[in-house]
């Protein structure tokens, strides 16, 4: 009887998944597990069995049985799945797909990649820095005299120990350059500081981007060309930049950068409040005090720095008029950046 | 191009051994490519002296020698060849020589015990001489190593030579080129002969048809030559820089290529009709036959060399078939010529013919040496084969090509190679070169190039001249070190954002500031990390009185935000700093991963009914992170009981034994304080100290496992107490060099499976890396495991 059953589930195996339709899966059914199927006639036999094997032969057909079934239902799966993928009639391929998930960087992280690898294919390395900084980087070490309204408990967040929060990314580079000798050519980027109240143009918490270049023989008109490089990348190709005396403590001759507005191109909008350009950030020649603070021999060594706010960019590039917009994490809003 | 490095040492003497010598001739830019000692192959072959010649008793045709190779007793060898007689020097390979892949041993000739063989010239590779065994006239001592006797103890040095670089192409190239190297002097070879009373111009007459493609025509005779063997000091030097010796004068013809890499021709002085060479372009669809048996057709823009009928040769490229040297040549005109460059490279690929010849010509020759290098090839042909030389060079030379002149600004060089080179110095370099100069002003020198250098054609040219003779590894380098760029860092960062967008995450961007309430909020206990705030001495107001030590708060605040707007089910991260007072003035910043899953973790999809969210969700985003970054290996997971997660609903996450962070599903009651009703799964992550790990210069390929992995299930009824991963641990642990994979796919838990315990089933991945695993060996790992599990764990095998 053993011989018999295995023989019917080798058949069974065979017969099965080579099957083609419903219908002659029906019958195969029928076959091997309906009443009249060769395994019940020999569950009917069974008595004939002597009495010390009858459970395990009970055992064996059982499975055998399930073994069956199982099969069955599977082919019968694989069957409908191919029915369902070819049926004419019931396809709509207007019918969404299987929706597979899709986020987005937060605009603001986005510009600031883009930042970063413009400046990186420029040949800059990227620096980070701690935004807990003491006095001495955040101001000293960068020429602030004392008297500088920046440094007012009104402009600058201090922290219960002494130490401020820094309002610019500028004192990574006194670190960098602590550290290492010429040539230098860094970004650093990231958070900074400054007590103001939220409006549309404030944020007390806003991320910088500062570019710093020292070596022999550097000129203004390196700072020009690279600044204005950067510009068109992250514009565009046609968008001006010019640059204002100012004055910044660290910065000898210093400026302010504007670009030609890129809404109007210069014939007055809203956006430039009619002077036809942007502010987009302070630049300069590195002080010689501030060179000779890090140990570097200013007669030899010159430098520029720049620096740019990101947030400002950001507005810019996507047209967003409040900077609030970036910190309110609104998901009608992120899901404009997919 | 093939130098030996006894030849260039007779033109330029040097100390230096190869090694050195490559090297520096390496930077000088002749790349060497590879030095061959064509006398290892020669070792255990020695000069021996036959004392005895016998006939072999059973064999006509072989001698039995006795040879004297300098040992107590001399050897008995079987010679076949006829002419092996006593008392002469020959070469023996003794037992244990190799003649390219046939090793000599000791044999047995019909009977008779052979120790060694005697070779012949072929069979050493000297020549192509095959007719007996080689007899060595001059006098050595037996037993000396023929490689020694034959100065064939020489390195071959395969050199690359730029296509700029006609002038290397011959050995006296090369010296020249050593010579500046080695701030040395090299030598010509010594040029003297006698002519004869028969005036050269009254043989032999040329006529240049087209001074364009020909610019310059010398010829010169010999006659009364014998064609024969050369000398074996020139088939040796020909034999080791790859060419066949053949007769005298083609060996000298190919010698003179050696020497002054400029091609040469030999024409029977019988063959030309009317006396006359002229040089001529082709006529449409004229015929000629090339030495190589090909036939040509021509057309007009092939230059020829004719007689006053027929075609001789394919100027620069080929000889033809009828007026080549044969073995009764007595009188030879030998042609030395300036072709046009570019009209030899385009017949030369028009006609597939890529010759020794052509391959010079069409990079440029030098048209004022071809004196010199006529001269000598008289006096090797009258040295190898006697004759008499006519008087005087047939040179037909219509309008001289004149060496070009530069002007050289020393400060110019010096400001390219940031080089202080003074003139001095400058001027040394440039007469090495046999550049003449004239000073012009304190900074300036006329510079004469000579013709042989066609690659020099303005100022930039002799700068890196001096370049190479400053040395490339003398000029300063002056460049921006990688060495304060994050890009470690930037890199985790990135890939962590990214794939945590593609898995359907948006990106957050929240200010760093908080409220000490938050905290309180998250019911952190007060001894927790995060309570060491960092406190401001003129906050913005109570909201904003602290820096936050967790990103959760913030995340959560979000979720509430949106959830108003009506979003049920979405995902939001935020990778940002935390801020933490170690000590009183000194402050951490690390930088945090931290994520809420809210609502269904599945989009909703029409088709199905959407999934219930479970602990698994927030774990597989977690690991795959993990895995994203290259530190799955060492992390692990244990029960957490952070106090805003569920009980039993939460994993604290650790990077080998460090904890770094948790994710699990949050408390009800936390998130009712953040106005939140739906389920929000969380994962706060310190990436701190996974920035440092990841190296992506770590990942190395390894060979597929050439051998079939087996797969096996195995079911078991564990205690629920026990975790996957140990038993998966424990599963490996029977033999982890075989047992590559455990993977969970079913747990149960039900009336079937007793009280306080699961089914589990696991799939078992065997594999080895050195063979294929037979059933057995399986059966045998699978009854451990079985084994294992159940006396070291009671956990038993499921039985059907
Ligand atoms: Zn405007």
């Amino acid at each position: 009887m053993k011989e018999q059953i295995q023989e019917i589930l080798e058949e069974a195996r065979r017969s099965i998944p080579s099957c083609e339709s419903d219908k002659d899966l029906e019958e195969l059914r029928i076959k091997y597990l309906g009443k009249k199927s060769s395994l019940s006639d020999l569950l009917s036999k069974i008595g004939t069995v002597p009495k010390e094997e009858r459970p395990q032969m009970g055992a064996l057909l059982n499975k055998t049985k399930k073994e069956i079934a199982q099969l069955i239902e599977q082919k019968k799966l694989k069957l409908h799945e191919k029915a369902d993928a070819s049926r004419a009639l019931g396809l709509d391929v207007t019918m969404p797909g299987r929706p597979l998930p899709v986020g987005a960087k937060h605009p603001l992280y986005q510009i600031w990649e883009e930042i970063e690898d413009i400046f990186i294919n420029l040949g800059f390395e990227v620096a980070e820095g701690p935004e807990i900084e003491s006095e001495y980087y955040n101001f000293d070490a960068l020429n602030t005299p004392s008297w500088h309204p920046a440094r007012n408990p009104q402009d600058t967040f201090y922290l219960k120990g002494g130490k401020l929060l820094r309002t610019q990314t500028s004192p990574m580079q006194i670190r960098v350059m602590e550290k290492f000798k010429p040539p230098i050519k860094i970004i650093s980027t990231g958070r900074c500081y400054r007590v103001d109240k939220m409006d549309p143009s404030h944020l007390p918490v806003f991320h910088q981007v500062e570019a710093l270049l020292v070596d022999e023989g550097i000129t203004m008109s390196d700072m020009k060309g690279e600044l204005d490089s950067f510009i068109k990348r992250i514009f565009s190709a046609d968008t001006r930049s010019r640059f204002r005396p100012h004055f910044f403590p660290f910065t000898e001759p210093s400026a302010e950068i504007d670009i030609l507005c890129i809404n109007c191109k210069g014939e007055g909008c809203k956006l430039c409040k009619n002077s036809g350009w942007l502010e987009m950030g302070g630049a300069g020649m590195v002080d010689p005090a501030v060179l000779e603070e890090v140990g570097y021999d200013p007669e030899k060594y010159t430098g520029y720095a720049f620096g740019l706010g990101i947030e400002r960019i950001a507005m810019l590039r996507y047209g967003i008029s409040d900077i609030r917009k970036l910190v309110t994490n609104d998901l009608r809003i992120l899901k404009q950046f997919q | 191009m093939k130098i030996s490095y006894n030849w260039l040492k007779e033109l330029v003497p040097t100390q230096l051994n190869i090694d050195e010598f490559c090297e520096k001739l390496t930077m000088f830019g002749l790349e060497v490519e590879e030095v061959v000692q064509p006398g290892k192959k020669l070792e255990n072959i020695v000069i021996g002296k036959v004392v005895s010649v016998e006939k072999h008793p059973n064999a006509d045709k072989l001698s039995l020698c006795k040879v004297d190779v300098g040992g107590d007793e001399s050897l008995s060898i079987i010679c076949g060849a006829p002419n092996v007689v006593k008392d002469i020097l020959v070469p023996v390979a003794m037992i244990g020589a190799k003649l390219g892949d046939f090793e000599i041993k000791k044999a047995k000739l019909r009977g008779v015990e052979s120790f060694g063989m005697i070779c012949s010239e072929k069979e050493l590779g000297v020549s192509d001489d095959h007719s007996g065994i080689m007899i060595i006239k001059q006098d050595f001592e037996p037993g000396t190593p023929f490689a020694d006797a034959m100065g064939i103890n020489d390195n071959i040095i395969e050199v690359e030579v730029t296509p700029n670089r006609p002038d290397l192409l011959g050995m006296i190239g090369v010296a020249r080129e050593v010579a500046v190297m080695l701030n040395t002097e090299y030598e010509h070879p010594e040029i003297a002969f006698e002519e004869s009373e028969v005036q050269t111009k009254d043989e032999i007459s040329v006529i240049i048809e087209d001074a364009e493609k020909c610019p310059r025509y010398c010829a010169r005779m010999v006659k009364g030559i014998t064609v024969q063997h050369s000398p074996e000091w020139m088939q040796r030097k020909l034999v080791a820089s790859g060419l066949r010796p053949i007769n005298n004068i083609v060996d000298v013809t190919n010698y003179v290529l050696l020497e002054y890499g400029q091609p040469l021709h030999a024409f029977d002085y019988t063959k030309i009709k009317d006396k006359t060479i002229v040089v001529r372009t082709a006529k449409d669809k004229e015929k000629m036959m090339l030495l190589d048996d090909t036939e040509l057709k021509l057309h007009s823009n092939n230059l020829l060399i004719a007689d006053t009928e027929h075609p001789l040769a394919l100027a620069g490229i080929m000889g033809g078939l009828d007026s080549s040297i044969n073995d009764n040549t007595k009188d030879v005109v030998i042609e030395c010529a300036y072709f046009d460059p570019r009209n030899i490279r385009a017949s030369a690929l028009e006609y597939g013919l890529q010759t020794d010849s052509s391959n010079r010509f069409e990079r440029g020759m030098d048209p004022n040496g071809l004196i010199e290098v006529i001269d000598r090839a008289a006096q090797l042909i009258q040295l190898t084969g006697g004759g008499e030389i006519s008087s005087g060079v047939v040179d037909c030379y219509p309008h001289k090509i004149e060496p070009k002149i530069l002007t050289l600004r020393v400060s110019r060089a010096n400001s390219i190679l940031n080089a202080k080179m003074s003139v001095d110095e400058v001027k040394n370099y440039l007469n090495n070169f046999e550049f003449s100069t004239k000073k012009t002003s304190e900074d300036t020198f006329e510079v004469t190039i000579p013709t042989l250098r066609p690659d020099i054609e303005r100022e930039i040219d002799i700068i890196e001249e001096l370049a190479r003779c400053y040395g490339y590894n003398n000029v300063e380098s002056h460049f921006w070190i990688n060495r304060i760029d994050n890009k470690q860092k930037r890199t985790v960062v990135r890939l962590t954002k990214n794939h945590l967008i593609s898995l359907g995450f948006f990106e957050v961007n929240n200010m760093s500031f908080a409220s000490p309430d938050d905290l309180d909020v998250l019911k952190i206990p007060e001894n927790d990390f995060r309570r060491k705030v960092v406190e401001f001495a003129n906050p913005m107001g109570e909201q904003f009185s602290i820096m936050r030590s967790t990103l959760i708060p913030d995340l959560l605040k979000n979720a509430d935000l949106n959830l108003s707007y009506k979003f049920e089910n979405f995902k939001l991260f935020e990778l940002n700093r935390i801020y933490l007072k170690e000590r009183e003035d000194t402050f951490a910043e690390p930088t945090y991963l931290t994520g809420v899953i809210v609502g269904k973790f599945d989009p909703f999809y029409w088709k199905e009914e959407q999934r219930a969210t479970s602990f698994y969700d927030v774990k597989g985003i977690v690991e795959s992170v993990f895995s994203k970054i290259h530190c799955s290996k060492n992390i692990t997971y244990k029960v957490s009981n952070q106090p805003y997660y569920e009980e039993d609903s939460a994993a604290d996450i650790f990077l080998d034994e460090k904890k770094i962070g948790s994710c699990g599903i949050m408390k009800d009651d936390v998130l009712k304080s953040f106005e939140i009703e739906a389920l929000v799964l969380l994962f706060d992550i310190d990436l701190s100290n996974i920035i440092p790990l990841y190296n992506e210069k770590a990942i190395r390929f390894t060979e597929i496992v050439k051998y079939p992995p087996v797969l096996r299930d195995i079911a078991v009824i564990a205690p629920s107490d026990i975790e996957v991963g140990e038993i998966e641990q424990e599963i490996k642990s029977v033999d982890p060099n075989i047992i590559k994979d455990v993977q969970l796919f079913d747990v149960y838990t039900g009336k079937q499976i007793k009280q306080g315990c699961r089914s589990l089933a696991f799939n078992i991945t065997f594999q080895s890396e050195t063979s294929t695993l037979t059933d057995k060996y399986v059966d045998k790992l699978f009854d451990n495991i079985v084994n294992k599990l159940s006396l070291e764990h009671q956990i038993e095998l499921r039985q059907e």
